[in-house]
């Protein structure tokens, strides 16, 4: 059985102060993908590349097992994508957007909208251009997952937006991949985004993929160590992430290796602790 | 439905064991009585802060030892245990809690002459106050 969504191989693209790539990775069916990384780090232009709003120098991307490019309209109706794409239209009202779009996809539900407008308090009559950034945030979500996409593409989707929408857009990304057969991916800044939401992170830096790991694997192999005693040969072990001198303690990134390492070096760890999300990140993202 | 069971911060087991052990608990103790629908993998996985590829598996280990069933469309049911698959298990999870409880007293040095004293100290200690209670 094929299992994966989305598969992008050896993507890449030249920009006169930038360069993308290669990046390789697949989105497995069923999963949220969080993407990860600094402003300016790669994330937005991978979106666009994988939507073709951007031309890629060099790449493959296949989709359901298919090349992405053979059928551009096909892939665009399995594709919600939220991402700034709207601020074009500053002069149109919410409800004259949504007519502008649902028109191009055939399985847009009319009642999802309804629902969501509802739920997310939009008054449609507002042209776009005078929304507040939350609310912008609030019409691009809804207008991306009204016609039952397979891949939803979120740009920082909760930016800006008030604390009880981002607790009713975590409710419905959760319902949206609810069934197992979509996916999703999210670039955020959010640690709960991360933690609640995600099942694999990809961090991005300068334009290339610099760490991609089940998100439960920070949880199996990463920890905060005390030990006995700390030696030459632990603080330059290659599983050593940091090292805080005067507590004894120790960051390491797989501590099984750590572990072997330290029994046969005679220094006993007095306690472990596994780390959140939000204290591994820094970790990373290479410092510049 | 939210389920009271959690990841531990310190423990060194994996997430899927951790979680499967809480819930087979919650069953055999009948705080999850037959028929109770459990939380969907997604929600799980959001509510535990883990991913949906471990939840996954802990929910197939479950059902394979015919703790819990899944009806296609309808969502994730605790089963009804028989008596003896019951006691089967309820030996199973007793055992393991005493087995954890061995290997943290080992961890901070006791020998197993002393676990078991320990042990008997804390048995009579345990059931004296329940007696006393009464």
């Amino acid at each position: 059985m094929n299992t994966s969504l989305l598969s992008v191989e050896g993507l890449s693209k030249d920009f006169k102060y930038f360069t993308f790539g290669t990046v390789d990775f697949h989105v497995e069916i069923g999963t949220v993908v969080a993407l990860i990384g600094e402003n300016g780090s790669g994330k937005s232009t991978l979106f666009r590349l994988l939507l073709n709003i951007l031309h890629a120098d060099e790449g493959k991307i296949t989709f359901f097992g298919e090349d992405r490019q053979v059928d551009d309209a096909q892939f665009k109706q399995s594709v919600g994508y939220a991402g700034n794409l709207l601020d074009a239209f500053p002069y149109i009202s919410i409800k004259e957007l949504s007519h502008m779009i649902s028109y191009w996809y055939d399985n847009w539900n009319e009642d999802r909208y309804r629902y969501f407008c509802e739920r997310y308090a939009i008054d449609e009559r507002m042209k776009f251009g005078r929304c507040s950034t939350g609310i912008k945030k609030k019409v691009e979500f809804i207008l991306s997952i009204c016609h039952n996409p397979k891949l939803l593409i979120l740009d920082e989707p909760s930016s800006g937006v008030d604390i009880k929408s981002q607790r009713k857009m975590k409710e419905d990304i959760i319902e949206f991949m609810e069934d197992g057969t979509r996916s999703t991916i999210i670039a955020t800044h959010s640690v709960d985004e991360i933690t609640h939401l995600s099942d694999i992170l990809i961090v991005l830096h300068d334009g290339k993929i610099v760490n991609s790991m089940n998100k439960d694997d920070i949880y199996e192999n990463w920890a905060r160590v005390w030990v006995s005693d700390l030696k030459e040969s632990i603080i330059n072990h290659t599983n050593t992430v940091d090292v805080m001198y005067d507590s004894k303690q120790i960051i390491t990134n797989h501590l099984p290796n750590l572990e072997q390492m330290l029994t046969t070096e005679n220094i006993t760890i007095t306690h472990t602790q596994s780390l959140k999300i939000g204290e591994v990140i820094d970790y990373l993202i290479p410092q510049n | 439905m939210q389920l009271p069971i959690k990841v531990s911060e310190d423990s060194r087991e994996p997430i899927y064991h951790q979680i499967e052990t809480q819930i087979k608990t919650l069953i055999i103790s009948g705080q999850l009585p037959p028929d109770t629908p459990l939380p969907s993998i997604r929600v799980l996985s959001h509510d535990l802060a883990c991913s949906v590829i471990t939840t996954r598996r802990a929910y197939q280990d479950l059902e394979n030892k015919g703790l819990i069933k899944t009806v296609q469309g309808k969502g994730t049911f605790v089963k009804k245990l028989e008596g003896k698959d019951k006691d089967n298990e309820k030996l199973k999870i007793a055992m393991y809690t005493f087995e954890k409880a061995i290997q943290q007293t080992q961890q901070i040095g006791c020998t197993e002459e002393e676990i078991i004293e320990i042990f008997d100290k804390v048995f009579k200690q345990h059931f004296d106050q329940k007696g006393e209670m009464e």
